[in-house]
Parts: C-alpha cells; sequence; structure tokens
C-alpha cells in the first residue's frame, strides 16, 4: 500500500496546464525524486500533494488522506519543507525548533534533532546569522519536528555552494532507513543519484521518464562525447555513415562527434583508413546533468508552440 | 536514536485540538507562539517604543502642567488635558495597530513565514492571535500608565472609569480590525508601512490632534463622530467628563470593528 499514491493530476492557471495528468505513488521508507527544468511543474505538484493548492483535475491520497481536505490529521503526517521560506531574523535555531514542536501531538525532541543535523552548536544562534546551509538543515528539522510519516523537501540545495551541498545530502542519507517516506524536489541529478531510490523527471507538466537513478544514467551513459582536429579537412557526411555515431558538428577546428561507447574508436579507425590522422582528441563521459538536459530537450522540441520561457511558467507555478 | 519512535512528553499529547480558524484553540501552541512572538517584539522594539514613548511622556508632560489644566474658552469650557489625554491615549493603539502590526504580519508574509505556518497542524491564525493580544497588551499598559502617572502631577483622573474602560476596548477593537485588514494583504512590508502611515494620520487628525474636536467645524465633527478615532476619542473624553460614551459612539465602534474583521478574513492572504 503506497504512503503516496497520484493519479492524474492536474493544475491548470488561466488556459495552461501546469501539471498535466501526473501520477506516480511512493512506498513507505522510500525516497522519491522529482526532477525537472525550472518551471516544469515539480513546485506546484509537491503543492497539491501538500494541500497548499487545491488540484484541477486527478486524484491524491497521502496516508489515506485527501489533501485538498487540510484536515489537522493530514498537517501532522507530513512535513513540508518550502522553498524560500524563512524564519524571523531574531528568532533562534531551538526557540524556532520548540515552536513548531508545541504545534505537534507527538514532536520529536527537538535537541535531540539538533544533533542528527549537527546544529546543537547553532542552537543559540539567530537565524539572520546562520550559514546557507544551516539554514537549509534547520528547514528540514522544521519538516521533521513533528514525527510526520511522509516529509516534502522541495529544492532543498539551489542556491547552496557545493560544500554545504554535500553537508545537506550526508544529513539526507542518514535520513534513510528511519522510516520517514520522503519525496526530494530537485533539478540536480548528482542529488537524485546519491539519494533517491527512484526518480520521476517531469517536463512541461508531464512526466517524461521515471526509473531508478542508475536506470536513468544507464541510459544516457549510451552516449559519449569526443572531439578533435583533423590532420585534413574531410567530409563530415562520411562519418554519419557509421553505425556507431548519432550526431557530427563543428566547433571552430574542432569536429565534435556524439555516439555510443564505441564512437571513439569506430571514428579513428574510419579517419585513419583514409588516411586522416586525429589530433588534440578529447573523449568525455557524459554526466548525469548532461543527461537530464538531452531528456529535457528532445521533450521541449517534441512540444510545438509552447512559446513560454521556463522562467515565465516557473513564476506562474509559485504564485 | 530513531525520531520515529520518539515518545513526546505526555503533557503535550494529552490535548490533541488543532487550531485552525474554525475557533478550536491549541492553548500549549497559543501560549508558544504568544512566548515567541513576545520574545521577537522585544529584540525589536523600534516602533513599539516609539509608540508607547512618544504618547506617554506627552501625557504627562501636559498633566504636570497647572496652566495646561485649567478650563479653556477656547475648547468649549474643557482644559487642554482634557481634550488631548484621550487623543493621546488613542494615539499609541493606533500607532501600534497601523505601522507595527502591519509591519510584522506583511514582513512574515514577505518571507513565507505564514505558508510554512499553514503547513502545520498550528494555523497562522495563532500567529494573529499572538500578534493582536500583545498589541493589546502593551496598548493597555501605555493606556494605564497615561491614566495614572498624571493624576500624582495634580491632574484630574477619568470621573466614569467604567465608561473609560468600555470606550478603550471598543476602539481597540475597531482600530484593530483596521490594522488587520491592512495586514491581510500586502506582500510588500514597504508599500504596508506607507499605507499604515497614511490611515494614521487619517485616524489622528479625526480623533483632533491637529484640530481639537470641540474647534472642528459642524461638518467635519459629524464626519469625525463616524470613524473609529473620532468616536473613541469622544467617547473617552465624555468618560473623563464623568458621562458614558454616546450611543452613536458605541455603534460607531462595534460596526466598525465588525466590517473590518470580517473583511481581514474574508481578503486575507497567506502567501
Amino acid at each position: 500500500m503506497p504512503v503516496i499514491e497520484v493519479t492524474d493530476l492536474r493544475k491548470v492557471y488561466g488556459d495552461r496546464a501546469v501539471v498535466d495528468g501526473v501520477s506516480f505513488s511512493v512506498e513507505q521508507g522510500e525516497i522519491l525524486g522529482i526532477l525537472g527544468p525550472n518551471g516544469a511543474g515539480k513546485t506546484t505538484t509537491v503543492e497539491c500533494i501538500g494541500g497548499l493548492r487545491q488540484r484541477d483535475g486527478g486524484s491524491i491520497t497521502v496516508a489515506g488522506m485527501d489533501p485538498a481536505k487540510e484536515g489537522a490529521a493530514f498537517r501532522e503526517a507530513l512535513g513540508i519543507q518550502l522553498q524560500e521560506s524563512r524564519m524571523p531574523d531574531k528568532m533562534t535555531v531551538i526557540e524556532a525548533l520548540d515552536l513548531y514542536a508545541s504545534f505537534y501531538p507527538e514532536p520529536a525532541d527537538p535537541l535531540e534533532l539538533l544533533e542528527r543535523l549537527g546544529l546543537v552548536e547553532q542552537r543559540k544562534t539567530y537565524f539572520a546569522k546562520l550559514s546557507g546551509g544551516q539554514k537549509q538543515r534547520l528547514s528540514v528539522a522544521l519538516a521533521l519536528v513533528g514525527n510526520p510519516k511522509v516529509a516534502i523537501l522541495d529544492e532543498l540545495t539551489t542556491g547552496l555552494d557545493p560544500a554545504a551541498r554535500r553537508e545537506v545530502w550526508d544529513l539526507l542519507e542518514d535520513l534513510r532507513g528511519t522510516g520517514v517516506t520522503l519525496l526530494l524536489v530537485s533539478h540536480f541529478m548528482e542529488e537524485a543519484e546519491r539519494l533517491c531510490d527512484r526518480v520521476v523527471v517531469i517536463d512541461h507538466g508531464r512526466i517524461i521518464a521515471a526509473d531508478t537513478p542508475e536506470g536513468l544514467a544507464a541510459n544516457v551513459q549510451a552516449d559519449q562525447r569526443m572531439s578533435f582536429l583533423p590532420s585534413e579537412p574531410f567530409d563530415l557526411a562520411l562519418l554519419q555513415t557509421l553505425p556507431d555515431v548519432h550526431s557530427v558538428t563543428t566547433a571552430g577546428e574542432r569536429v565534435v562527434v556524439v555516439g555510443t561507447d564505441n564512437v571513439a574508436s569506430a571514428v579513428i579507425i574510419g579517419l585513419h583508413e583514409r588516411g586522416i590522422s586525429v589530433g588534440g582528441l578529447r573523449v568525455d563521459q557524459p554526466s548525469l546533468d548532461d543527461a537530464f538536459v538531452a531528456l529535457t530537450r528532445s521533450e521541449a522540441s517534441n512540444e510545438t508552440g509552447s512559446d513560454d520561457g521556463p522562467s515565465v511558467s516557473e513564476r506562474t507555478a509559485v504564485r | 536514536m530513531s525520531m520515529a519512535t520518539h515518545q513526546a512528553d505526555p503533557t503535550t499529547t494529552n490535548s490533541r485540538l488543532p487550531a485552525r480558524l474554525s475557533g478550536r484553540i491549541h492553548w500549549g501552541a497559543a501560549r508558544a507562539m504568544l512566548v515567541s512572538e513576545g520574545r521577537l517584539l522585544a529584540r525589536n522594539p523600534g516602533v513599539v517604543i516609539w509608540a508607547v514613548v512618544l504618547p506617554i511622556a506627552t501625557a504627562i508632560i501636559l498633566g504636570s502642567i497647572p496652566a495646561v489644566r485649567a478650563p479653556s474658552k477656547n475648547l468649549g469650557g474643557l482644559s487642554y488635558f482634557q481634550v488631548y489625554q484621550p487623543i493621546l491615549v488613542f494615539f499609541a493603539i493606533t500607532l501600534l495597530a497601523m505601522q507595527a502590526l502591519p509591519d510584522v504580519l506583511t514582513r512574515y508574509r514577505e518571507m513565507g513565514v505564514l505558508k510554512r505556518l499553514r503547513t502545520t497542524p498550528a494555523s497562522p491564525s495563532l500567529l494573529l492571535f499572538a500578534q493582536l493580544t500583545l498589541i493589546l497588551g502593551v496598548s493597555i499598559g501605555c493606556m494605564v500608565l497615561m491614566v495614572v502617572v498624571p493624576p500624582l502631577a495634580g491632574a484630574p483622573w477619568p470621573r466614569n472609569v467604567g465608561g473609560f474602560v468600555v470606550t478603550y476596548l471598543l476602539g481597540a477593537w475597531a482600530i484593530l480590525g483596521l490594522g488587520l485588514v491592512i495586514s491581510s494583504r500586502f506582500r510588500n512590508a514597504k508599500v504596508a508601512a506607507g499605507f499604515g502611515s497614511f490611515l494614521f494620520f487619517v485616524m489622528l487628525f479625526f480623533a483632533g490632534l491637529w484640530l481639537p474636536r470641540p474647534n472642528m467645524p459642524g461638518w467635519l465633527r459629524h464626519i469625525s463622530d463616524f470613524t473609529p478615532s473620532g468616536a473613541a476619542v469622544q467617547g473617552l473624553t465624555n468618560s473623563c467628563a464623568g458621562h458614558w460614551p454616546s450611543a452613536l459612539n458605541v455603534i460607531v465602534l462595534a460596526v466598525w470593528g465588525a466590517v473590518t474583521l470580517r473583511l481581514a478574513i474574508r481578503i486575507f492572504k497567506w502567501e
């Protein structure tokens, strides 16, 4: 029995569907990543799940409850860390946790939580004086202080420097196995790879991929990118006929070829047969970020008549 | 040390009632919120100090000058102290309601504090409750000082203390309602502050700060009668002289409070 079940979720702003038929489910104790570019509809999706937005279609249950009814039992079962939500500047860490603990019937012990999150030393520090990573860790602590069954963490590491980001990731890794079901919104593939059991990729309000992070990565790992300086000019069409090659372009003097993981040797051998040698060779293993870009870009080119930029729809989505 | 199995303090588990706008209040959470907001107020005392110190100091100084306590023909037989004490008493709560309340609530909206609270079992109405309680508390403290200290220097007591208190509470109800309306929608604290300042001066004008009500032309006094500040100051002045606030004063204040409160709840935005 899944803890979160979303079926055919729809949310419309004006005549534009920001979330357009999203379905997925999350099992008890699972960490699900929701990935997608800015404005893809991620935040709107989790805000519908969190009962902060009324959906226009479909159904949602969280721990057996409908978020649209917004009852107190629902609020107790769900902890949410919101994008860009701050505490008053002159509230200390422990004051914030004590206050939020008072809202719940069976809260976690604030001090114990601070210990887990490595904030014990900052417990008497004003919110305004915390570093970005510390603020985010406090935000996670506030989402967990009610001992929720489900926690939603929205763009937890956006805007953090790499060290602070790792800090937060370590913390979330520790949470695995405590039985909390986590819904993690992100646009970092690396984050998803490290933390999530499964990910769904959303773009233009629809799910365009759903898999384990390894599964997603494997699909993309197939594409390799190489570039080189040929010893003499040649007809690029020559390479396009090779079975391992997907695309050939030039960048200045350099020839850039994308293809299967065999592409480098196929190109070198093919050119060698025609007496052309390959200099300045570089082969890039595409990162998961590239995979993600490839995935969302191909989706964008399938969308005809979507002339709104992503940032525009993001702004609409959070209003 | 699993958080999921952690048992809470039994005193916090027996009251499961959530606090929502429907009126059921979780007292543990309400008290925690009140303590928290009070602490923040003490750490950011700026606007409150100015709202409190200025009218109290003025009332005490006015009360201690004998000439100010003498009846004046210019003021229809009232003394300057009798005219200005009620205005100063209302000055403090008006400043707090028009500036301090919108400042805090708009800032919380801007920072996402209200939206964050909405995701917890405690509704943000707890925050409104805490803010209104604090502001009313500070205002009442202020009023008491303005009423009690000047007589020590020889100024008169309000002759009808019951009428004074009733009028004060009704006036607070009306002016805090108006403050909540200003607080309920703005997302930008500076815009809210500008709007609040404007209304503050309008309220104080009708209260008679620049042109005392006895000196207002009849038509202006009639308008003043129907404003929260005009009605409250008239009721307070009557009570000081030993009378009761007029039925019109009471009705005007009660209606302003009811209408503004309804309006504030209707247009209130969490984000």
